[in-house]
């Protein structure tokens, strides 16, 4: 027993922090081409300042904060501080506390860990068309940390859903219809 | 049993012992000449905003969002949220007055980068985008 622990010793102060670095963390995954088609879209307009002009007026309808911009290489960033309560999530930790409660638990706080707010970032890149002076294509990356109630960090993560880039990018659109009209 | 009990302290203790952090590490480890080397790539192009912007677009198919980029000195600094926090800069100066270098380092959290092999897979996909935006093939 004695003679196992003490082999455990050097594991031990070895592993103490050992973080690993992901394998292939800046290998391109296989889902590229489909990701970079749901978060690029092409758009017709007079300047690259035009549609750099619209996309702050959407991300303000949009109720985000811009952060930076760098005009010269058609870059935006734009964050937000939003509410990411889910009453499903909700209801599902409250049947938790109280099946624990109902067992004789002492320390039932499911609850603490439901989702509190979430933190978004948002990118969109504009990358003129060397075939066309009037053709741009414009490339939206939005990620999240999620906290809970307790503000430690529940997810970090990409938005992958195909429908929030069409809407935004439905958005950018009018915004630009506008933006060139007003001309 | 006393004794089981003292080895899972001193157990205990070298566990906490792993953990402890040198004085304000700021400068780093590794030799500066090696660290150079897999980090940095010379393309022989002296379109320094179209590999600025093929920076960008690799790290957006990386799934990075981009925090800051600066034309002018040539630096993009991007995030990735995914499991863990990724965090790059990437540098792209022109050298020579005939070529460009693309200097890139990244940080997992609290830890730096230092795998070759990691640069490397950048590097692969960076050498895609140069070809595309310089080609317009997408």
């Amino acid at each position: 027993m004695s003679r196992a622990l003490f082999s455990l010793l050097p594991i031990a102060v070895l592993s103490g922090c050992a973080v690993s670095i992901p394998e292939a963390a800046l290998r391109l995954p296989e889902s590229t081409l489909d990701v970079r088609s749901m978060q690029t879209r092409t758009l017709a307009a007079p300047s690259e300042i035009d549609i750099l002009t619209a996309t702050i007026a959407v991300l303000q309808d949009m109720e985000f904060n811009i952060e930076r911009i760098e005009k010269p290489l058609g870059v935006i960033t734009a964050s937000k501080v939003t509410d990411a309560d889910s009453k499903a999530e909700k209801s599902g930790l409250f049947v938790l506390d109280l099946l624990c409660v109902m067992g004789g638990g002492n320390d039932c706080d499911a609850m603490s860990t439901a989702q509190d707010d979430q933190h978004i970032t948002l990118t969109l890149v504009v990358l003129p068309s060397l075939a066309r002076g009037d053709e741009f294509t414009a490339r939206i990356t939005i990620q999240r940390v999620i906290y809970d109630k307790m503000d430690r960090i529940k997810a970090l993560e990409r938005i992958d859903d195909a429908q929030t880039y069409q809407t935004i990018f439905d958005n950018l659109r009018k915004s630009l219809f506008l933006q060139v009209g007003a001309k | 049993m006393i004794r089981s009990l003292g080895l899972y302290s001193v157990l205990s203790l070298c566990l906490l012992a792993g953990c402890a952090t040198s004085p304000a590490n700021v400068a780093g480890a590794g030799t500066q000449l090696e660290t150079r080397q897999i980090q940095t790539r010379v393309y022989d192009t002296l379109d320094k905003a179209m590999t600025m912007r093929s920076v960008i677009a690799t790290l957006q198919d990386l799934g990075f969002t981009i925090d800051q980029a600066d034309s002018e000195l040539g630096t993009v600094t991007a995030t990735r949220l995914h499991e863990y926090t990724m965090r790059m800069t990437v540098t792209v100066v022109e050298r020579d007055g005939r070529r460009i270098s693309v200097r890139t380092n990244a940080r997992i959290g609290e830890n730096s980068v230092t795998d070759a092999n990691t640069y490397q897979d950048f590097f692969v996909a960076l050498d895609k985008a140069m070809f595309l935006t310089l080609h317009k093939v997408d």
